[in-house]
């Protein structure tokens, strides 16, 4: 190895590294990921055309959209991994540094910071949020002072109005609010629905309102009290949460207080003011302009495919793209006569335009890579689940309901399952000697105006009968159900017998 | 910090040290071939290393290549790798 390597680690070094795909398994064959950070999920389309050709050198032609904007790629070799560095340092990408693997708590980093998709664009917007979120991602990126925390940090920002960032899984969430006619945010803070201690939680409203200039202050100063004062004895007690919740909010927001040198005015108005909205062709903040919200459900694409999306966002809009925390891909500033065009080409393409909006509102995990998991795993699983429920219910019924389904592989629950309409968590269990995958059935989780963490109503259902058992829970809601009342009250107020009695097959 | 990590350390005559704690992959890996490269046939190189995905990928890709590596638990959370150099 050449001198050349040791100074390209040395740049490289806290700014990107590859994980590892750890499916005990080996259900894959793929060694690394990487994971790389797209701040905000916004990116041009020659770098989308440069991460393809990425994906198409290196990782067997796939990619991953994740809940976090990101882009990931698999079968990544740690002797090519210079080259695709040097590749992703002139584009101005950069990795998370998967520090998970470590057993302490320690070498935490900050995570790729979510904002809304059509940030900048949407109409009714309450604040731009994406120049916030890449002047944070650029302050955290590689500063060794945060590249040790006890674990790893996860910021969102929303500015819509709406949740599309899902700010109750973060660790620390920005939400644009007005109040009496002035313009900021709020903040929640110590989400995580992981199993770590003390377990799944959903991010507290702090109720305090401060200015959008005060943002990256706050953002840096809540990242020093999660660094200074956070578990490290513990990896399981090293989240975020655990310390939010050991402290309590009032002495938490004291020492921000104390922090920022200033004390926050209430904020007692709603978190959020209405529900995300950003699925298929929608109109822009400018009169003539469209975005459109192509489905990618579970967010695995090949790179012919994003090349020829990145194509098309160069023929007919301004040649950006912005990924989705819901793991689609949106193509903005399309104008009103090119908008069916669009739609065409992408219908040809094999993009379901016309499916149900659950296409758009559910996220699958990659329990095939990295999950202690088995087949049917998370990104195959929900494709499978939301193609039968359209053939099975119709897509106007399924629409009328909008329902998020979230499939999680293994109990870690990286998809979010715990805060979907129906959420579906994998585990492996052992019946007559061998090891088979079955999923747990959770209920009323959601994100948004009332978040609350699903309520697990069946264990242990084998994978291959679960399609039919979600399709019995939503046939038993829609016959049964009061006009407006969704679906996690309708399953929360029956007693765990009757829940168990609608959960029988229906082919 | 990381310049001291790049760098290989004469322990005594015939073994070496490199330090890879606090570093992710793909920097170990690399930093093992790197330094084996570097050394003669009958040396030894002592790896110390705290991320537990290097510690299980690189003795099967050193062993690939003919080296021989054992592993020693220091702490719940450090390795020691002794790579024999001579094939």
């Amino acid at each position: 190895m050449s001198l050349r390597l040791a100074e390209d680690i040395e740049k490289f070094v806290g700014r990107y590294s590859i994980g590892r795909d750890s499916n005990p398994y080996d259900t894959t064959g793929s060694q690394h990921f990487l994971r790389i950070k797209i701040p905000g999920g916004v990116l041009s389309s020659d770098q989308f055309r440069e991460i393809a050709l990425l994906s198409s050198k290196y990782g067997r032609g796939f990619a991953e959209i994740t809940d976090r904007q990101d882009i990931q790629l698999h079968w990544i070799r740690a002797e090519d991994s210079l080259d695709i560095f040097g590749v992703m340092d002139k584009m101005g990408f950069t990795t998370d540094m998967c520090g998970q693997g470590f057993g302490g708590a320690k070498y935490g980093d900050v995570r790729n910071v979510v904002c809304c998709p059509v940030s900048g664009i949407e109409r009714n917007e309450i604040f731009e949020s994406y120049p916030l979120a890449k002047e944070i991602t650029r302050f955290f990126t590689g500063n060794p002072d945060f590249l040790d925390l006890p674990r790893k940090f996860k910021i969102s920002i929303s500015g819509c109005g709406a949740d599309c960032t899902r700010a109750v899984i973060n660790d620390l969430a920005f939400v644009a609010v007005r109040s009496e006619g002035v313009t900021g945010f709020t903040i929640l803070i110590g989400g995580s629905v992981g199993p770590s201690l003390p377990g799944p939680r959903l991010a507290k409203p702090t109720r305090i309102f401060i200015e959008p200039k005060e943002v990256f202050d706050i953002a840096v100063a809540v990242v020093e009290i999660h660094r200074d004062y956070g578990n490290r004895e513990s990896k399981a007690k090293a989240r975020f949460k655990w310390l939010v919740e050991a402290w309590g909010l009032e002495k938490f927001i004291s020492i921000l207080e104390n922090k920022i040198g200033r004390e926050f005015p209430r904020y007692d108005g709603p978190v959020f003011i209405r529900r995300a909205d950003h699925e298929g062709v929608q109109p822009q903040k400018i009169e003539g302009y469209w975005y459109i919200n192509i489905p990618i459900l579970g967010g695995r694409l090949t790179s012919s495919l994003m090349i020829q999306i990145a194509d098309l966002a160069d023929k007919f809009g301004n040649g950006e793209l912005r990924l989705t925390p819901t793991q689609n891909i949106i193509i903005p500033n399309v104008k009103e006569d090119s908008k069916k065009t669009v739609l065409e080409t992408l219908a040809k393409t094999g993009f379901s335009m016309n499916g149900s909006k659950t296409r758009w509102l559910s996220v699958g995990c990659s329990s095939d890579f990295c999950g202690k998991a088995r087949d049917m795993h998370g990104k195959k699983m929900l494709k499978d689940i939301v193609e039968y429920l359209e053939e099975y219910f119709g897509v106007e019924t399924l629409n009328d309901l909008g329902l998020r389904i979230n499939v999680s592989g293994c109990p870690h629950d990286c998809g979010a399952s715990l805060v979907s309409d129906i959420g579906l968590i994998g585990k492996q269990i052992k019946v007559n000697d061998c090891l088979i995958q079955v999923y747990d059935i959770f209920i009323g989780g959601s994100t948004g105006e009332k978040p609350s963490l699903g309520i697990c109503i069946e264990k242990n259902v084998p994978a291959e009968e679960l399609k039919f058992r979600v399709a019995s829970l939503i046939t038993s809601y829609i016959r049964n159900r009061k006009t407006g009342e969704d679906i996690g009250n309708f399953y929360k107020k029956h007693s765990n017998e009757k829940l168990k009695n609608s959960l029988g097959i229906r082919r | 910090m990381i310049k001291d990590k790049l760098r290989v350390e004469k322990v005594s005559e015939g073994l070496y040290r490199l330090d890879t704690r606090g570093l992710v992959c793909p920097y170990p890996q690399l930093l093992v071939i790197r330094a084996l490269n570097s050394l003669s046939s009958k040396d030894v190189l002592e790896v110390l290393i705290d991320n537990p995905p290097s510690v299980r990928d690189i003795p099967p890709i050193l062993e690939e290549r003919g080296y021989k590596v054992d592993v020693i638990q220091l702490d719940n959370m450090t390795w020691k790798m002794l790579v024999r150099v001579s094939k």
